[in-house]
């Protein structure tokens, strides 16, 4: 086994295999040729990628062989009683004692008992009695990101756009709003609602994970109490509140990055430029970390295309709109371009690859 | 079958099956849910050719058929 980055994009999933040193990287032939994979991901030695196609609908497609061959999932979808259809699958995420869960649209969460072969909608947050305030975003109304507490495995929470962030206490079941001090700029008449938050990314802190950051449309968070309360953390360096992914250090709960975008007008990189920037001191201040990136750039880092691993020190990867893939073997202080030309990226994941 | 479909079915892209209509004869393939959405629609991309005629011209996925028709799964000339 060895490390690998599994690049998802609008035109199959491509591997990309690295050495020791995480400099040198080969790209590898596609996989699922014609599938748009909004995200995949290794979890014991099976891999798992949310696939949509425009003609035949959405699935999880799963390999136990590294891409040689795969299965779907047959009869992924929606209960008649919601009224709601199955629009696209976005994110897979690895739970405790064996349970997957899915992230989809429109505002869905499913989980699998039987390593993706079957999947149940998640009634709390299907049926969540705030949900005729929820609202699209310009992806669709995507729940992309789903966070398991590593120390408490009945804490979760998943982020819903535009629905904002909910926690749960009890392994899934019910689901209450966390977003108290996140901003609905684009709603002047109640700019703090209880929900409605455009979340763009979630992350819970895996070595204080009572910590969690959210990058929103209306600007970068941080939560030390779980959720219940966010502060703000714009000015002081960041060019814009405005982005997509996030990145943590796996040890420092301090360390944060982000690629700021102009704004929900102009969805492009700040300043003309790559620009990754890094806070060590749990957002107060941001400094440009860009070494090595290109410095004439209106590139876009979508939500899932940015990813980090658990090495010292530790890497972290992220993909472009564009097609290029750019690794930091050094905790973002210096970024090298692993590969180019590759179809528009929806997805970055680090994973291990035999 | 388009090579997209074929692919989900091991590579095989004609299928034998006897089925009293079209519709019945596209359920009846292991690739169903790629066809069908959960609630039992045709996708909407997704266009039927019975014999080199629409199916639509033919009174839908609920025309009969008697039995030796070529039946052809064509996508919507769409996407990017």
């Amino acid at each position: 086994m060895s490390l690998a980055i599994l690049v998802g994009t609008r035109k199959g999933l491509f591997v990309l295999r690295g050495d020791d040193e995480r400099r040198e990287w080969k790209v590898e032939e596609p996989l699922l040729p014609g599938w748009d994979v909004f995200h995949a991901v290794t979890h014991d030695g099976v891999v798992y990628a949310a696939a949509n196609n425009f003609v035949y609908g959405a699935t999880v497609q799963r390999s136990a062989d590294f891409g040689r061959t795969w299965e779907r999932s047959e009869g992924l979808g929606l209960p008649e009683e919601s009224g709601l259809t199955l629009e696209k699958a976005w994110h897979v995420e690895p739970g405790h004692d064996g349970t997957l869960w899915l992230g989809a649209a429109p505002g869905a969460l499913f989980r699998s008992e039987d390593s993706g072969e079957s999947w149940e909608p998640v009634q709390g947050i299907l049926e969540h009695p705030t949900r005729d305030r929820w609202n699209p975003g310009a992806g669709g109304m995507c729940t992309h990101s789903i966070q398991i507490d590593p120390r408490d495995p009945q804490t979760m929470y998943v982020g819903i756009s535009a629905a904002g962030v909910f926690r749960s206490e009890d392994g899934g079941e019910s689901w209450t709003p966390a977003n108290k001090g996140t901003a609905a700029d684009f709603m002047p008449d109640n700019p703090f609602p209880e929900v409605g938050q455009c979340v763009h990314k979630l992350l819970v802190h895996p070595a204080r994970p009572e910590r969690l950051w959210q990058q929103n449309h209306c600007g970068v968070y941080r939560s030390d109490d779980r959720g219940e309360n966010w502060e703000r953390l714009e000015g002081n360096g960041l060019p814009s509140g405005f982005g997509f992914p996030i990145a943590l250090h796996p040890r420092d709960p301090d360390v944060a990055l982000v690629v700021p975008e102009e704004g929900a007008e102009n969805r492009v990189t700040s300043d003309g430029r790559l620009g990754v920037y890094k806070t060590s001191d749990a957002g107060q201040s941001w400094r440009l970390s860009s070494k090595g990136l290109p410095e004439q750039a209106w590139a876009a880092v979508l939500r899932e295309c940015m990813s980090f691993d658990d090495l010292d020190p530790f890497g972290v990867y992220l993909g472009t709109q564009s097609g290029s893939v750019f690794v930091s073997p050094n905790e973002g202080e210096g970024w090298n371009e692993a590969a180019s030309q590759l179809p528009p990226i929806l997805s970055v994941e680090v994973g291990e690859w035999a | 079958m388009p090579s997209l479909l074929a692919e989900q079915a091991r590579g095989q892209k004609e299928f034998e099956v006897e089925a009293p209509t079209i519709g019945a004869a596209l359920r009846a393939l292991p690739l169903r849910d790629l066809l069908f959405d959960e609630r039992d629609e045709l996708r909407p991309l997704v266009n039927v050719y019975v014999d080199g005629e629409d199916a639509r011209e033919r009174g839908g996925l609920e025309a009969e058929l008697r039995g030796g028709e070529t039946v052809r799964v064509v996508a919507a000339i769409a996407g990017g």
